[in-house]
């Protein structure tokens, strides 16, 4: 199952690690690690770099910032971005959920206005799907949409969601009907961020990357900006969900976490690390497992759900592993002037819970591949 | 003892108490002075109390674990073991361990992660054959602190021919390993009890999250391990396994705070939600001693 790369699909790696260890490009990485505490990064140079290239949204057309290459491109340069550190979620959350289900639902106008910013890393975008009572169970959200005119009104409040202080647009999931199926009745609209009518608070949380507490009062959203049909968001989701529950970005997360714990872990580590890295390189093969599907256009439920939990669950363990075995040295922030391995680990730590939670939580999947897999009673 | 203890612990003091050595970045809150103060006071009533004294040591480590405490007591328990002839009165100490080289008056060494280096009167250097205890505050001691994980108060400290008021044997670990154990047993429990508390009122799906096997009989499983921590902690042979009784609740610690995190969903990461607390305690509290030389 190891992934077989065609030698040009080689080569491109090859020039993704080029640019991705310039020394100015390292550089930048380190600093947006050490931005003082309560701020945080957005887009960088080097997604403006990739983005001229072609290359941040690689698989999109050439007309909409892409160069028309295949997911196989994209997933090198979303792994590669991650192996070298490049802070991915402002990156993930407006090309690859946003900006990937605009392409792959959105109409052209929709493409026309959105996708180039997106592609060339000058704009971003954020998810506003959790509530405050609604996070696994996103059928039963609560954000309305009243029709107004041949628009809609939105009224509701939005959290959990990153990077809006970054973010130019968002891509909201609200209620335009309600009927005896939960999830029937969503629809999916593309919102204005910073305009009248919506009102971000930041919630700080464990990680790098505040979150928001976004009030949408009853801001007008014309039928334009919805993304898919009125009523059918679940369709979009459907087809969305199997690009962004690959595991490739927690793998990449794992390979990374790895390769500095191998290079600080003191003598006598050896077997267990041998057993992490064996878990990596397994989690590795089924993100790519993912991949080669969608390839192929067969995404598959059951490898998703597989991959999404595995990637992230050993994600997780990696870095825990690594307070175990460095002792205290693993604490130190990359904020410490004596921090190892630039503070990587203290970032894996504080990360590693919502990896596990964040696209689809462990239990879901576990729970998806018990009654879909297995066929055990629901 | 440890009855009144538990009782000063209560009420409004208790969140103060669990937030009392947190440092937030960039998000408002409390100034460093005001959880200073909250310390002192703390320090204050626990002598008072005759923390110091108390013949069960387990027992105040664990209470003092289940709600969070974050102070130099549990160093100053050591110290007062190496020291036992020194007067100390009720002064805090710090254990600094770190290699160090030193002649008879003074010492020489940098020692990391030393817990509240800028508000205790002495440290017990530690970690040769021999270890001295010197007074804080001499210009010859600098401290700078961490920014580390558990946003706590650990320091690097730098002493250089810093003179030393006495001299003592090598720092035996047992009975600090054991406390540090009972601690983690403490956290573990009240960690336990935050996500046994989120489980039962998180509504999704049209019920209490607690209500799926997956989790409560995660929490299950969890309340039986930390139930038999507690037995190693609390056992008389207890200082005989000292190193792997830590190493247990060690463990533990760490693997009950994982799984309050992710009950707790995104809910937990929140900076005002105690989960996230008890997880980045855990991590700083498990690797706190001096890991057993192999
Ligand atoms: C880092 C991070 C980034 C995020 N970014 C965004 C974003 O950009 N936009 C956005 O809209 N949201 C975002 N979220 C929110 C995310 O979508 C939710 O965390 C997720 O939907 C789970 O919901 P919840 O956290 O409210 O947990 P809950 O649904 O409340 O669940 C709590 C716990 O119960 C478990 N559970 C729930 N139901 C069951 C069941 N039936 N059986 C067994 N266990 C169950 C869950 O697995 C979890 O462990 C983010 C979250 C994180 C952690």
């Amino acid at each position: 199952m190891t992934p077989v790369f065609t030698p040009e699909q080689e080569g491109f790696r090859e020039k993704v690690c080029a640019l991705l260890c310039e020394d100015v490009v390292r550089a930048e990485i380190a600093q947006s690690r050490r931005t003082p505490y309560g701020e945080e990064s957005g887009l960088l140079d080097v997604h403006r770099r990739l983005g001229k290239l072609g290359w941040l949204a690689i698989n999109w057309p050439e007309r909409y910032g892409g160069s028309g290459a295949t997911i196989v491109e994209k997933a090198i340069v979303t792994e590669e971005m991650i192996r070298h550190g490049v802070p991915e979620n402002v990156h993930s959350l407006g090309v690859d959920i946003v900006g990937n289900a605009i392409n792959l639902m959105g109409t052209d106008e929709q493409k026309e206005r959105y996708l180039p910013g997106l592609a060339r890393g000058e704009t971003t975008a954020n998810v506003l799907f959790s509530e405050p009572d609604v996070g696994s169970d996103l059928g039963s959200l609560a954000t309305r949409a009243e029709p107004d005119g041949d628009g809609h009104r939105l009224t509701g409040r939005k959290i959990y969601n990153m990077k809006a202080q970054h973010s130019d647009f968002a891509l909201c999931a609200a209620r335009t009907s309600t009927g005896p199926v939960d999830y029937a009745g969503i629809t999916l609209f593309l919102v204005p961020l910073h305009t009248l009518g919506t009102v971000i608070e930041p919630v700080w949380n464990l990680s790098e990357e505040r979150f928001d507490l976004i009030t949408l009062d009853g801001i007008r959203i014309g039928r334009e900006d919805v993304l898919g049909e009125v009523d059918d968001g679940w369709q979009v989701l459907n087809r969305v969900l199997p690009f962004e529950r690959t595991g490739l970005d927690h793998s990449a997360k794992a390979e990374r976490t790895l390769a500095a714990l191998r290079e600080h872990a003191p003598p006598g580590s050896g077997e267990r690390l041998a057993r992490l890295e064996t878990r990596v390189r397994a989690a590795r093969l089924l993100a790519w497992r993912c991949i080669a599907n969608l390839h192929e256009g067969k995404p598959d439920e059951i490898h998703s759900a597989t991959a999404k939990w595995y990637t992230s669950e050993t994600a997780k363990e990696v870095s825990v592993a690594a307070v175990e075995l460095l002792g205290p040295r693993a604490l130190l922030d990359a904020r410490d002037p004596d921090a190892i391995a630039d503070g990587v680990f203290d970032a894996a730590f504080r990360e590693a819970p919502g990896l596990t939670l964040a696209q689809g939580s462990s239990e879901i999947m576990l729970y998806f591949v018990a009654t879909s897999k297995l066929g055990l009673p629901s | 003892m440890t009855t009144t203890i538990a009782e000063f612990f209560e009420g409004d003091l208790a969140p103060l108490v669990r937030r009392m050595a947190d440092r937030p970045r960039g998000e408002g809150g409390d100034t460093d002075d005001d959880r200073r103060e909250t310390r002192a006071m703390v320090w204050e009533g626990l002598t008072g109390l005759g923390a110091l004294d108390d013949g069960d040591a387990a027992g105040l480590a664990e209470l003092l674990g289940s709600v969070l405490y974050q102070g130099p007591l549990l160093d100053t328990l050591t110290a007062r073991e190496l020291f036992p002839d020194a007067d100390l009165g009720h002064a805090p100490v710090a254990l600094a361990a770190g290699s160090y080289s030193g002649q008879d008056e003074t010492i020489t060494a940098r020692c990391d992660f030393v817990g509240f280096a800028d508000e205790v009167e002495h440290f017990a250097v530690v970690g040769g054959d021999r270890s001295a205890l010197v007074r804080a505050g001499h210009p010859s001691i600098t401290t700078r602190r961490h920014e580390e994980t558990g946003r706590g108060e650990l320091h690097r400290v730098d002493f250089t021919d810093t003179p030393v008021t006495t001299w003592a044997g090598p720092v035996d670990w047992a009975p600090a390993r054991v406390r540090q154990a009972a601690y983690l047993v403490g956290l573990a429990q009240a960690a336990i009890d935050h996500a046994v508390g989120y489980a039962k009122t998180r509504r999704q799906f049209g019920r209490a999250i607690g209500a799926n096997q997956a989790l409560s009989f995660r929490l299950a499983e969890m309340s039986m391990r930390v139930d038999a921590a507690r037995l190693l902690v609390h056992d008389r042979d207890a200082a005989a396994h000292a190193a792997a009784t830590l190493a247990e609740a060690a463990d533990l610690a760490r693997t009950v705070t994982v799984q309050t995190m992710q009950i707790h969903g995104a809910a937990g990461m929140r900076s005002d939600d105690d989960a996230q607390l008890y997880y980045r305690r855990a991590a700083a509290e498990s690797v706190r001693l001096p890991q057993p030389q192999e």
